[in-house]
């Protein structure tokens, strides 16, 4: 396995190793090929179609559709559109949707959901664009007779995250997908934690669109992400500009995957993401769910022995572990973690507010989540230290 | 104990703003028991670092470790504006001891009294 020494990359402690454990917000550390391709992109000048006749050897943008379209089993590279995250593609997503309706119609999204979600949908919600429904889950999880009851004859559109980011749960989308493809609603799948986490296979998922992010499980920069689209036409694009093709025209092209991708491109987080996409075909996708798994199992295992120690997800699918400390507050225990222990997690309602509701009242929790380049040594010293701080905060 | 720099900034999730100092001396047991005049100081010795958090209600909360030179501060989003200069105070004051205490005290019952000036009606009442 590829990977540089993290070192004391946070400053804190110097005797202490760091432990990272905010890998569903940012991987960290990235493998070592990564850090290199971004060096060998910086040094040399960008493949720019249709703009340039100087560039490089690599045409970053095709070949990272190609890898993308690759791991995702999809079967149209250029319908691989990329943009500077997964909130990014998620706004030009529900936005293009609306503006492509033109008309008023309801959505449905789920408690689980992120603000990146949340916020366009309630935006357009209160510009009287759509009227929402969201969707509860139980045990983490969203079912498909709940989306049902919640469809009426004006729904056009459901919203939701294919894995959640706080409870570390994986939705059974398939069916969700077959039935939105059947009932002609526009799904859209937020697969912000699960892609490069699991496998995927979107010939299989029959959604409007997925979404994914480049800084997390893929490997990539912050800065990437992006969706795979099905049908172009079902979106309009909600920004223009330069796409280096057709350029005598003042309007956008209809051509995928110009029609959705103005402006120049972040070539060096395209070869961190090229990078990342063969570091996980490299090391095998089954083998990093799986690994992932097995560190998540001997986490929330170390950590089930505590009676001080609420967890509120005592058997996640994917490598989100959310709990807090009796007597302390999220906040006081993500600080001592940190400042201790030299463990980083991630404490507050992490975007998810509604999930919060359910699970802590909405006060908020800790969150650590683990990569593939996590260990398990690393694992158990930070299972140790939650203990030790749960002990010491009930004495 | 002097403020000797700001190390990180930011805006938490409820509005409140976050600051990290760095103080030129260690932080005594002294000075959180000067704390306990102006608020709840929550201690907890056994921790690998000795935590400890002081929660003025409407101002600000602290959080650091005893014998240490880090410290975070907290700055209540209804208070901001009027509570900048509290713990800057807080640390000026404790060099008085007691007659600091007693100025301390009466510069908090003003910030008090000027919070329940800005804030809307059914707010003021949550000042004591």
């Amino acid at each position: 396995m590829q990977r540089e020494d993290p070192g004391n990359a946070s400053g804190r402690d110097s005797a202490t190793p760091l432990v990272y454990l905010n890998n569903a917000a940012t991987t960290w550390p990235k493998p070592r090929g990564v850090l290199s391709a971004v060096e060998e992109c910086l040094r040399t000048p960008f493949f720019e179609q249709g703009r340039s006749t100087a560039g490089s050897a690599i045409d970053y943008l095709a070949a990272a559709r190609e890898a993308l379209a690759g791991l995702f089993r999809a079967e149209r590279p250029d319908h691989m559109i990329f943009t500077r995250s997964a909130t990014d593609s998620l706004n030009l997503l529900i936005h293009g949707f609306v503006s492509h309706e033109n008309r008023p119609f309801h959505a449905i999204t789920t408690e689980l959901e992120h603000n990146s979600v949340l916020r366009p949908l309630h935006t357009l919600a209160a510009k009287g664009k759509i009227t929402l429904s969201v969707v509860p889950f139980s045990e983490g999880h969203v079912s498909l007779s709940a989306i049902k009851a919640a469809v009426c004859p004006e729904t056009r559109l459901v919203v939701m995250s294919h894995g959640s980011n706080v409870l570390g749960s994986l939705q059974d989308i398939r069916p969700i997908a077959e039935y939105c493809r059947a009932n002609d609603l526009f799904l859209i799948v937020d697969g912000a934690q699960t892609a490069g986490q699991i496998p995927i296979d979107i010939s299989e998922i029959p959604a409007g669109a997925f979404v994914f992010t480049g800084h997390k499980a893929l490997f990539g920069l912050p800065g990437t992400g992006g969706f795979y689209l099905d049908d172009p036409e079902a979106i309009d694009p909600v920004q223009q500009g330069g796409t280096g093709t057709d350029s005598r025209s003042l309007f956008q092209p209809e051509g995928m995957p110009q029609k959705f991708e103005a402006g120049t491109h972040n070539y060096p987080g395209l070869a961190s993401l090229l990078a990342g996409i063969r570091f996980i075909r490299e090391e095998g996708q089954e083998k990093v769910a799986r690994r992932c798994r097995d560190l998540t199992a001997t986490f929330v295992r170390e950590l089930s022995r505590d009676k001080n120690i609420v967890l509120y997800a005592p058997a996640p699918e994917l490598p989100v572990v959310p709990f807090n400390i009796r007597n302390l507050d999220n906040d006081e225990t993500g600080y001592i973690l940190a400042k201790a222990y030299n463990i980083i997690t991630r404490t507050g309602l992490h975007c998810a507010p509604l999930v919060h509701e359910r699970i802590d009242g909405g006060s908020g929790c800790v969150r650590a989540s683990m990569s593939y380049l996590n260990t398990e040594e690393e694992c158990r010293a930070a299972a140790g230290a939650i203990r030790e701080v749960a002990e010491n905060a009930d004495r | 104990m002097r403020i000797v720099r700001s190390n990180e900034t930011k805006t938490c999730v409820d509005g409140s703003l976050l600051k990290e100092f760095v103080l030129d001396e260690p932080l005594t047991p002294g000075f959180l028991i000067f704390l306990q005049a102006f608020g709840t100081v929550k201690e907890y010795p056994h921790m690998k670092r000795p935590y400890f958090s002081f929660e003025q209600e409407h101002f600000l909360s602290i959080k650091g470790f005893s014998g240490d030179t880090s410290i975070e501060v907290r700055y209540k989003k209804e208070g901001i504006g009027l509570t900048g200069d509290y713990f800057h105070l807080l640390l000026y004051y404790f060099r008085e001891g007691d007659p600091g205490k007693a100025k301390m005290l009466g510069i908090a019952g003003s910030i008090r009294e000027k919070m329940k000036v800005r804030l809307p009606p059914e707010d003021k009442e949550r000042v004591p």
